[in-house]
């Protein structure tokens, strides 16, 4: 009996560690589709040889280097960032609905954002970056002290609720400022819907630090986090110190999604999306689910993207708007699965 | 009992002001309606175009509306705007209290023959137009034309068009076209392109969708006209994958923000274009020139720019 459990266990390992390699390969093969996938058609040749031979006097070169690129690169590592982001906060809020924006770590970036243009005046997405981050954890400081008023403490459904409820407050700061300052609301626009266009190198090489940091960080909690699943009370007589996990955990989230705010603007659903897709594939355990998400999320944010690179000719739709149109029937769906509602 | 020169002199004034009062005050304006008042209008608000136009003719406005805050509006930039209330400072928006607190005769703004509409959109004018007729000149295919109706505008509110300060914008202004017209035909193989630079496109201008354009193009400007959409369109959205598709020897760009140059610098395939790599760049008065003196600053910085390109950059 005992031989057979750790057979089975060992062959479900090996299944899933073969997913996490075929999740690898359809990542490398969608980053190539873009890399050849934009508003000019390039041959895929041109592709071959602006990667292995780069010719900086040929047109053709110089826009795979300098724009498909660093584009591609950002959508690769905001994605991951998103996915486990997603995976860590649902985790350790023990809420299906938990997600950088539902959460109002997105919301508290932006607010950030714009009061750092509208008050101070900045321009630079170097410093862009810090206040996304100040934002986010503030935001997620704020929920999670507004969720814990009250007898039971920081339930799900109280989390769920309180980010709501400040993220529609911090949009209403929000708007009320791009409102009566046209200025800003030229600086914000291009950034808040989320997207990828038009992101150098600079921003990846910039906002890739802390996204290695977190995940890091994000891929360590993945042991807190099965502990936590089980309920604060197993948790606890399992000799966990649980403010402690959610302390690492929650530090992950807000390290992972201000940096992706930070790069590409507010995404939404990508973050809640993709854990539970990956959930579903690996089970419950989140040594598994974090791998996952983090393979999964760019995937799905470079096919958002490169649909929307092509499906409005001559013009671009925004990933933002793409993952939104995605993701919005799927958060139908998971509402009305009970199963999910109750990790 | 009074006495007759008295009685006399009181008639006269009477006749006078009956004349006065007498004397209606008409205008056809660009819409192709004729505003009619019972007296030539005092109180005047202004779109900021209309402003820029009729500020250095001599008729100050008492209230200005303008489409951006009043430091970023181009038009207005360089007059003095002291004593005049600013009375909007976003497009589409007018305070509708301090417009009726200004008591005007008359708003004076642009009529703009494609949307069928004045200066401001619609908004504006269902606000202002119950507190005075709204008039003005048509923009058109030529800022020089539309220059020429606000001095007929200007003259018909009672301005001397001759003052010395006025004829001296108007002489200045015929020199730098002289120059201009001189340039631009010691140059004949040289073209120019007119564009707007997005962080997500670069946006190319159709000629005739900006008025100057035109004018430069009747001056002997070769320019890159660019298809557009649907006809009405203003631009060719071009992706900064494919910035190359024309090769101009200048590139003109729109400075109504300092951000669009700066905007056009940080994208990595600008210098695709030949003329940006050269640094035959210069500015586009893009849609904001209303008056003499503004155009004639523009065309200087433009000759200057024509004089030193290289007109064979690009075949």
């Amino acid at each position: 009996m005992q031989a057979s459990a750790d057979e089975t266990r060992a062959s479900r390992a090996a299944g899933l560690g073969l997913g996490l390699v075929l999740l690898g390969l359809a990542l490398l093969a969608i980053v190539f589709l873009s890399m050849a996938t934009g508003a000019r058609p390039i041959p895929l040749e041109a592709v071959w040889s602006a990667l292995a031979a780069f010719d900086p006097t040929a047109t053709e070169h110089r826009i795979i280097w300098d724009l498909r690129l660093p584009r591609t690169l950002v959508g690769v590592i905001v994605g991951a960032a998103l996915g486990l982001s997603g995976a860590v906060l649902q985790g350790a809020t023990r809420n299906p609905l938990a997600d950088p924006s539902i959460l109002g770590i997105n919301a508290g970036a932006s607010l950030f954002v714009v009061l750092g243009i509208s008050v101070f005046g900045i321009s630079q997405l170097s410093q862009y970056v810090w206040l996304a981050f100040i934002g986010a954890g503030t935001a997620m400081l704020g929920v999670y002290a507004v969720a814990s008023l009250g007898r039971e403490g920081a339930t799900p459904i109280k989390l769920a609720l309180a980010g709501a409820a400040m993220t529609a407050i911090m949009l209403a700061v929000i708007n009320a400022i791009l409102l009566t300052s046209p200025r800003t609301l030229d600086e914000v626009r291009f950034w808040q819907v989320g997207s990828l266009a038009g992101r150098s190198m600079d921003i990846a090489l910039q906002v890739s630090p802390f996204i290695a940091v977190g995940a890091v960080l994000a891929l360590m909690s993945a042991r807190l986090l099965d502990g936590l699943s089980m309920g604060d009370d197993v948790a606890r007589a399992l000799g966990q110190r649980i403010g402690f996990s959610r302390a690492l955990a929650g530090l992950a989230a807000v390290i992972l999604a201000g940096a992706a705010v930070a790069a590409a603007g507010p995404i939404a659903f990508v973050g809640l999306t993709v854990p539970h897709v990956a959930r579903a594939i690996t089970g419950p355990g989140y040594r598994w689910i974090l791998p996952y998400s983090m393979l999964m999320a760019p995937i799905l944010l470079l096919g958002a993207d490169i649909i929307g690179r092509v499906i409005a000719p001559p013009g671009e739709v925004q990933v933002g708007i793409v993952t939104a149109f995605l993701g919005a029937p799927f958060f139908i769906a998971l509402v009305r699965r009970r199963k999910l509602a109750a990790l | 009992m009074l006495s007759r020169p008295f009685t006399l002199a009181a008639l006269a004034l009477l006749a006078l002001s009956g004349v006065a009062h007498a004397e209606p005050w008409s205008y056809s304006d660009g819409s192709g309606k004729t505003v009619t008042l019972d007296a030539p209008p005092q109180r005047i608000i202004a779109s900021q175009d209309a402003a820029a136009g009729l500020i250095p003719l001599g008729i100050r406005p008492v209230g200005i509306y303008a489409d951006s805050a009043i430091a970023d509006a181009k038009a207005l930039q360089g007059l003095d705007l002291s004593g005049i209330e600013i009375i909007g400072q976003s497009w589409g928006e007018v305070d509708i209290e301090k417009a009726a607190a200004l008591a005007p005769d008359l708003i004076i703004a642009e009529f703009w023959p494609l949307e069928t509409t004045w200066s401001g959109g619609n908004d504006v004018v269902t606000a202002l137009s119950p507190i005075a007729p709204i008039t003005g000149p048509k923009q058109g295919d030529s800022i020089l034309t539309l220059i020429e109706d606000y001095e007929a505008l200007a003259k018909a509110l009672g301005s001397d068009l001759d003052q010395p300060h006025i004829a001296a914008d108007k002489t200045k202004f015929e020199a730098s076209l002289a120059a201009f017209k001189a340039a631009v035909a010691a140059k004949p193989n040289l073209t120019a392109m007119a564009v707007w630079p997005g962080k997500d496109a670069l946006y190319v201008a159709a000629v005739p969708g900006a008025s100057e354009l035109m004018d430069f193009r009747s001056w002997g400007l070769d320019l890159v006209d660019p298809p557009v959409d649907d006809g009405r369109g203003y631009w060719e959205v071009l992706s900064w994958e494919n910035v190359d598709k024309y090769q101009p020897d200048l590139i003109l760009v729109d400075n109504r923000s300092e951000a669009s140059m700066a905007t056009a610098l940080a994208q990595p395939t600008w210098t695709l274009l030949k003329a940006a790599e050269a640094g035959q760049v210069a500015d586009w008065p893009a849609f904001w020139v209303r008056n003499y003196a503004a155009y004639a600053g523009a065309l200087d910085n433009l000759t200057t720019a024509i004089d030193k390109a290289d007109q064979d950059l690009t075949p």
